[in-house]
């Protein structure tokens, strides 16, 4: 793997539970401080890329390596290890439905052994960042869809993880929530982390740092 | 300190929001084990009463009429040094008409004053761990072969069917414990089974952000600890308090000594640990 990659998938194949090829020789890597925005339809294999990148899907024939450390399903201490430093966003990312969303949102520290004063300074300075005060101590089905994204937006931030997995990210915000959420994504992509945005549509403005890929075929392009 | 407050925050938030299961865990768990105290309680008793029976058990030898007196005290020291008799006495035939006389009354001996037919004999006692059947034959076997012993008497059939019935009871016994720790296991198990059934979402969102398995594990796994060790420790209570209400007047009810109990709360903790696991193994894989 080479110097600052964050993520690297060399010479991936993949079939699917019913046998269809998902990947073919899929090649990726990304570059520490950059972010790609990956576009693809539906059954494109966007989650399927997702799985394998947290571990919870082995491909066919390839490597996935995260952070320098070769990612293997089932392979525990590396996968939570990798885990640790990825912050997740809509698709197979959703909120613990027991925890009250300040649980939510610690839960990265809590995970990490951070101190009680630490987490509550950072707790505070998300729910200020993503207007979610007032949300703090209610459980996820008491949100709305918007609150909920946000909610994780705020998890996949505190512990200022190296690289945020986004799934849709824009998807079925109201206009406000979408500047804001498109605001987000450019400080982001302009802090020094890397971001993998998986869409159906590319974003409405080009993000800093950032390439853009299409899957098309089990291939990148 | 942040990890362990989550943990137990999560154990508090799942016998809070399952409190009805975790009062049926305990409930059923408490019954279960309160069934196995009494069965042990009995066994102890049984034991006791079967011990006392036994520290009665005399074995006879009849000395050969041929025999001299002066002979006697020579037997008696041959004897006295076979493994396992504990005491011997002598039984001369005065003494044996004395006792007969005693048991069935002088007038049945009337016009037999100069005839005593009665053999003269040792009556021995065993120390506790030779009163078997096994090593009381080997003692019979001895004194048989012995110079000057005409015959041997003991209670062997008794023995014998004491210790059959005290060995089934014992099979019975090792038979019910078992079923009813596994009832309690599966009864535990299915318990903490119900009460991660609806966590599966939440499981796979922390596993994402890399909460390992046995962080994961561990609330359920305190669950069953608390649940099953105080199940057992009410158990306990329970007979204890029934004990000071009840009294038994031809018995005395003999209870496990107290160390015995506290490793037998704690092994019933222990297997709340793996009901817990098998509970949730599901949702670690």
């Amino acid at each position: 793997m080479s110097q600052g990659a964050v993520v690297e998938l060399s010479n991936i194949y993949l079939k699917s539970d019913r046998g269809s090829q998902v990947f073919r020789d899929l090649n990726f890597k990304l570059e520490s401080s950059r972010s790609a925005v990956i576009v693809g339809g539906a059954g494109s294999g966007k989650s399927s890329l997702v799985e394998m990148l947290v571990g919870l899907r082995r491909p066919t024939s390839g490597s996935v390596e995260l952070f320098g450390e070769l990612v293997r399903a089932g392979r525990g201490r590396t996968v939570r290890r990798v885990r640790k430093r990825i912050g997740g966003v809509g698709g197979i990312f959703s909120l613990v439905p027991s925890f009250t969303v300040a649980e939510n949102i610690t839960f990265p520290l809590v995970i990490a052994a951070e101190r009680k004063k630490v987490i509550k300074e950072r707790l505070l300075r998300m729910l200020t960042e993503f207007s979610l005060l007032k949300q703090a101590g209610e459980y996820p089905d008491g949100l709305t869809r918007v609150e909920n994204t946000l909610v994780q937006f705020a998890r996949a931030s505190i512990a200022n993880q190296p690289l945020i997995i986004i799934d849709e990210p824009l998807a079925g915000l109201d206009q406000n929530t979408f500047a804001r959420v498109l605001s987000y994504l450019v400080k982001v992509s302009l802090s020094g982390r890397s971001m993998i945005i998986l869409a159906s549509e590319p974003p409405p403005q080009e993000l800093p740092n950032t390439t853009n890929y299409r899957i098309d075929n089990g291939v990148l392009l | 300190m942040t990890r362990i407050a989550h943990l137990l925050r999560e154990l508090g938030r799942s016998l809070y929001r399952n409190f009805g299961t975790a009062l049926s865990s305990f409930l059923s768990l408490a019954l279960l084990l309160l069934l196995f105290d009494v069965y042990w309680a009995a066994a102890k008793t049984s034991d006791r009463f079967y011990a006392e029976l036994l520290s009665g058990m005399r074995m006879e030898a009849f000395v050969d009429e041929a025999v001299p007196d002066s002979t006697i005290p020579l037997m008696k020291n041959d004897i006295d040094l076979i493994d396992g008799v504990l005491f011997s006495g002598y039984v001369s035939k005065e003494s044996a008409r004395e006792e007969l006389s005693r048991l069935v009354g002088s007038d049945l001996l009337v016009g037999y004053d100069s005839l005593n037919p009665l053999p003269r004999s040792f009556v021995l006692s065993f120390s506790s761990d030779y009163l078997t059947s096994a090593k009381l034959a080997e003692v019979e076997k001895k004194l048989a072969a012995m110079p000057g012993i005409a015959n041997v008497y003991y209670s062997s059939r008794w023995l014998n069917k004491a210790e059959t019935t005290r060995a089934i009871v014992l099979n019975i016994g090792l038979v019910l414990g078992a079923l009813i720790l596994l009832s309690a296991l599966i009864s535990s198990t299915n318990n903490i089974r119900l009460m991660t059934r609806t966590r599966a979402v939440g499981f796979l969102q922390m596993r994402l952000s890399g909460a390992g398995r046995l962080f994961l594990a561990l609330p359920f796994l305190l669950e069953g600890l608390l649940i099953s060790g105080l199940s057992a420790v009410a158990g306990w209570l329970l007979l204890f308090y029934m004990r000071g209400k009840i009294a038994f007047t031809q018995f005395e009810v003999v209870f496990p000594m107290t160390d015995e109990i506290v490793i037998f709360c704690a092994a019933a903790a222990g297997l709340g640990v793996i009901s817990g696991y098998l509970g949730i193994r599901k949702l670690l894989r």
